[in-house]
């Protein structure tokens, strides 16, 4: 059988994707996976970033910690150097394994429960006292917190704890600077009550003074006496008022819950929501308490520091509403977080969503994505890329002013500080991510689902922030997506031949490679046996790499294993191939966008070398010419560049010679020690830098110039030659002024 | 002054000055002295930073540069002697929102006021210091000063200072926490301008040393300096001065001195000749100490109360033993 002829059922099938006699095998979509994800069978047995501690309290730095960093902490500050330690370390990880594996089938629950309930079933099973042991050690926790793995919770948890962290910040700034204005504005009213009538009533002095040394003073007489001495400025009614009402509203403001317990956790305002119209309901109806709150702050500092003057105040107030709120405003208080489930990502939703999000109110969007290889709308088998949420995320991107980020769940705890920025940046944030596919598409877990996603380029991370500088490059990031420059991300991959010798090929991983992790998607692969395989097979990145029209009789494949860890060759159809070009594109254009292989850019600079070619080229052909006839002597070239030399120190000469024969001082150099002025202010005087020149020349005689700039100590005063020619001694004046010339 | 509305609604209303709304009194400074570059310096910063003269403080010790606060129209500390750092600390902490700045000679500052300067370096709290040294006590009529060059006739060294002169830029460069040091001379005005505007906007204890003459007792004292530009060194860098052409065409021997060099620093600062001018050394991640000590809390008179209490406490002797303890609400 010629290669063509045994090549042909795979060719039908490629073209097609229907499977002609039975040379091609449908693949077992329950045990085959991507030949790169065949080591990660048993994540439990892998540290790696999850699952993640997301602490209770905000108190602390971070929002959000690794099991295993936190694990690592505790071995290096508890475990000694030696045999004794290595049994501790041993005994700890085995902890960290055992939560691992709990929470990855469901557990759920804080870290020291998880700890405490895992020591206590490991030391029933074996020494009394490792179970003790490792209970001492949970104790030396100094992290605690709910364990959350890698899972469909996971990005709303992770995102709303964040979220939390940056609105406890903004809590603790808030609630200072509202202490701060009600202690000054108290401190001005019990100044004023201090000098009223009513305060230097014997009553008030007595209460002032205190029980302790009471007896000791006769507050008859004090109220006589202080009533006598004191300046009688009570508070005018106005200022009064407005301090009051300033008080009264700062008081009572509730978009922060008062840790002092003035304003219960359950009257202040929720900010959390899980649609866009409830946000935006919530945001309108509260407008009006928040414009008399940003009042207040004004008023208050303005009152505190007497800087309110009512006839330019009072007509601004007056006028003020939410339309003279700026973004800066906004900042000081609670921004609003959106979690829009998967199910309710819908087009409706993303209408109201880019409407709000052009708005530029302070919303903080949580999208989450759940199936990247749904199919259109249209219903004619293509595959949709996610189209919602990567449209949503460029989309948001377009509109510009606010924060975008686009990543999977598994990158989340890598990206926390991106996160973090995102959620405590002014104005609007939309966070879109993928949190692994529905049930349907399979049982691989959503860690690796997710990391494929990211890995394939069918759901690559990025942000934009639209604050980190003024240009593109600034605010546009593709960190975090492995081989930013290439294609594709490659791996060695090692694997054993017939003949059981190891063998390393370096595999991509494509979006093809993410689609057979799905099973909805199983009809468009057929695995090829072995003995089948040929030279017309092509793996699918190199495949991608020929030009369209050179693709000829080719076919993609991609590798694959199966459950016993065999290895395959599974070839893709055409359909799948035209997705995974497309998916291709769309990654290009975000390199486009991080500045990787931009055109314009390589456009511009094949222009600008071939300019710069020519020129050389135009440049070595005069030099040969010129050497060719060699008629000009040597000494030519430095003949035409001599008068460069010359110019320079004619400018010098020129910025050191004085201007004409008048007066005249080099005022910059001036440095204001009145020696000039104490000789005639009329004839020298200062600028407006306190700098002396000359401001009227007849005001004095030539005397009085050489005589200042004789004292000048800076000797920055040059005389010039006499107006006068009848001044009485001129001959002996010109002589002194020689060396002021 | 923190919120957005409010620094909108000052700026709508601001008061802009002019340098003469900052001349006090006028000056009995002698003719050519030069105090009068400094102050002419400092009226300036004021007038160009726009400072509100209600909310600038300018607090000195005793001597004769320590008339300065008479000659501002701002408010104003004339201390005692070797006193002017205290105060001024006192005033940033009660009154942070001031900007305070302190006006000290060689002999208030760098003899009895030697200890207090030392701390108000490590304590770096965020004010802007002028030392004033011209190497003499003048007020008194020509004393020997800490910083007097050896060999120097005056009435309390008639036979000349023995003692090599001190250092005030190595000495503050060598305490832990210095955040600015600076020096200027008072006959390169533009400079010393410069160096005055960059000290005010660091946030932390600003230290500019200028040389300044004194024509009554040290009349020749500067001389060479002052007609040999070669004698001057100007230290230039992106993030210290840079001279402006003029200025440059005159004083041609420069160097680039990285401020955030300290080792470099303190080598330039013990060359006395040629006179170095320019910032030696700036940390702007130094904290202040008002900073440290505030943490944000507000000294309400609850907080004083209850913190008071709490100390109280320690030491309350209750009435009758065994009896349960009751604390103040």
């Amino acid at each position: 059988m010629d290669m063509a002829a045994k090549s042909q059922d795979q060719m039908v099938f490629h073209m097609t994707g229907k499977r002609a006699g039975d040379g091609l095998g449908a693949i077992d979509v329950g045990a085959l996976r991507p030949a790169l994800l065949a080591g990660y069978r048993d994540l439990t047995r892998l540290r790696y970033d999850f699952p993640l501690v997301l602490p209770e309290s905000c108190a602390g730095p971070a929002y959000v910690h690794s099991l295993s960093g936190i694990v690592n902490a505790l071995i290096e500050e508890l475990a000694p150097r030696g045999l004794e330690g290595e049994r501790l370390r041993k005994h700890v990880l085995r902890v960290e394994r055992e939560v691992r594996a709990m929470v990855g089938s469901g557990a759920t629950g804080l870290l020291s429960e998880l700890w405490a309930s895992t020591a206590e079933r490991l030391g029933a099973g074996a020494d009394e006292t490792v179970g003790k042991v490792l209970a001492q050690v949970g104790d030396s926790l100094t992290i605690d917190g709910e364990v959350v793995d890698c899972g469909p919770q996971l990005a709303t948890r992770f995102v709303t704890a964040a979220w939390r962290h940056a609105q406890a910040q903004k809590a603790h700034q808030f609630q200072a600077l509202v202490d701060e204005l009600v202690r000054k504005l108290s401190d001005i009213r019990r100044a004023a009550f201090a000098r009223s009538a009513a305060g230097q009533q014997p009553e008030a002095l007595a209460a002032s003074i205190g029980s302790g040394h009471a007896d000791v003073f006769d507050f008859d007489v004090m109220s006589k006496l202080v009533a006598r001495g004191a300046p009688k400025d009570e508070l005018p009614a106005a200022r009064r008022g407005r301090i009051e009402w300033a008080l009264a509203v700062l008081c009572a403001q509730p978009f922060y819950a008062d840790p002092t317990g003035t304003i219960a956790d359950d009257a202040a305002y929720d900010f959390a929501f899980d649609n866009c119209a409830a946000a935006v309901a919530a945001y309108r109806a509260r407008l009006p308490h928040l414009v008399e709150v940003v009042k207040a702050i004004a008023i208050a500092e303005l009152e505190s520091s007497g800087a309110y003057v009512e006839i330019d105040h009072d007509p601004f107030f007056e006028r003020y509403d939410e339309n003279a709120l700026t973004a800066d405003d906004l900042a000081l208080f609670p921004d609003y977080l959106v979690s829009i489930p998967a199910e309710r990502n819908d087009a409706p939703e993303n209408a109201g969503l880019i409407e709000m999000l052009s708005s530029g109110l302070p919303v903080k969007v949580l999208v989450l994505q759940t199936d990247l290889l749904e199919e259109a709308s249209i219903g004619t088998g293509h595959f949709a890329f996610g189209v919602r949420s990567a449209r949503l995320a460029t989309t948001a991107m377009g509109l510009g002013g606010m924060f975008v980020l686009q990543a999977t769940s598994a990158d989340l705890y890598a990206l926390r500080d991106r996160v973090a920025r995102g959620l405590s940046c002014r104005g609007p944030a939309l966070l879109s991510v993928f949190t692994g596919s529905p049930a349907a598409a399979g049982d691989l877990p959503p860690y690796l689902t997710a990391a494929a996603a990211k890995e394939s380029r069918a759901f690559p991370a990025f942000t934009y922030d639209a604050t980190a500088g003024t240009n593109w490059a600034a605010r546009f990031s593709l960190e975090n997506n492995r081989d930013i420059d290439a294609d594709w991300p490659v791996e060695p991959f090692e694997y054993a031949d017939e003949a059981l010798q190891r063998v390393t090929a370096q595999v991509a991983f494509t979006y093809a490679d993410f689609v057979l992790c799905d099973r909805r998607y199983a009809p468009h692969f057929a695995v090829v046996p072995r003995d089948r395989w040929n030279a017309a097979m092509l793996p699918a990145d190199d495949w991608l790499a020929l030009p369209e029209g050179k693709v000829g009789d080719r076919i993609p494949y991609v590798w694959a294993v199966d459950a016993d860890d065999g290895l395959h060759r599974v070839i893709v159809d055409t359909r799948l191939m035209q997705a995974t070009r497309r998916c291709l594109l769309l990654w290009h254009r975000l390199q486009e966008h991080g500045g990787i292989h931009d055109s314009h850019a390589e456009r511009l600079l094949a222009r600008e070398r071939a300019v710069w070619e020519a020129e050389k080229q135009q440049a070595q052909e005069a030099l040969q010419k010129a050497t060719a006839t060699a008629t000009t002597p040597a000494g030519g070239t430095e003949a035409a560049g001599a008068p460069a030399a010359p110019a320079v120190a004619a400018a010098d000469a020129a910025a050191d010679k004085p201007p004409s024969d008048e007066a005249w001082i080099e005022t910059a150099r001036c440095p204001s020690c009145n020696e000039c002025q104490n000789i005639n202010d009329k004839m020298f005087t200062y600028n407006e830098n306190k700098q002396a020149y000359i401001k009227d020349i007849d005001a004095g005689t030539y005397r009085q110039l050489i005589e200042a700039a004789e004292v000048c100590q800076v000797a920055i005063i040059h005389p010039g030659k006499p107006r006068n020619p009848n001044e009485p001694g001129l001959p002996e004046l010109v002589e002194r002024a020689k060396p002021f010339l | 002054m923190a919120t957005p509305v409010t620094r909108c609604i000052i700026k709508l209303h601001e008061e802009h000055h002019n340098l003469e709304d900052y001349q006090g009194g006028v000056p009995r400074w002698c003719s050519g002295c030069g105090d009068n570059a400094i102050l002419a310096a400092v009226q300036r910063l004021c007038r160009d930073e726009d400072l509100a003269p209600e909310r600038t403080i300018f607090v000195s010790g005793i001597g004769c540069s320590s008339r300065f606060p008479h000659y501002m129209k701002t408010y104003g500390f004339h201390g005692i002697h070797g006193r002017a750092f205290p105060i001024a600390e006192g005033v940033k902490m009660a009154r942070p929102d001031l900007h305070v700045f302190v006006n000290t000679g060689d002999g208030d500052c760098c003899s009895i006021g030697a200890a207090h300067w030392i701390h108000a370096i490590r304590y770096n709290m965020n004010m802007t210091v002028i030392l004033h040294d011209n190497h003499v006590y003048g007020l008194t009529k020509k004393q020997a000063s800490p910083t007097s060059p050896i060999g120097f006739k005056s009435n309390t060294t008639p036979r000349g200072a023995v003692l090599e002169a001190l250092n005030p830029l190595t000495v503050t460069l060598g305490v832990q926490n210095a955040s600015f040091v600076a020096q200027g001379v008072d006959w390169i005005p533009d400079l010393l301008y410069d160096i005055v505007s960059k000290a005010f906007k660091h946030r932390g204890f600003s230290f500019i040393r200028i040389i300044q003459r004194c024509p009554e007792f040290l009349p020749k004292m500067f001389e060479p300096w002052l007609h040999d530009p070669s004698k001057t060194l100007l230290l230039t860098h992106p993030n210290g001065l840079q001279p402006s052409a003029e200025t440059s065409r005159i004083y041609k021997n420069q160097r680039e001195h990285d401020p955030l060099d300290i080792h470099r620093a303190r080598e330039i600062a013990s060359t006395e000749d040629p006179i170095p001018v320019g910032i030696l050394y700036q940390n702007p991640d130094i904290p202040c100490y008002e900073d440290l000590r505030s943490a944000g809390t507000p000294r309400t008179a609850e907080r004083t109360r209850a913190g008071l209490e709490a100390e109280f406490d320690k030491v309350t002797i209750w009435p009758e033993d065994g009896r349960t303890q009751q604390r103040v609400a």
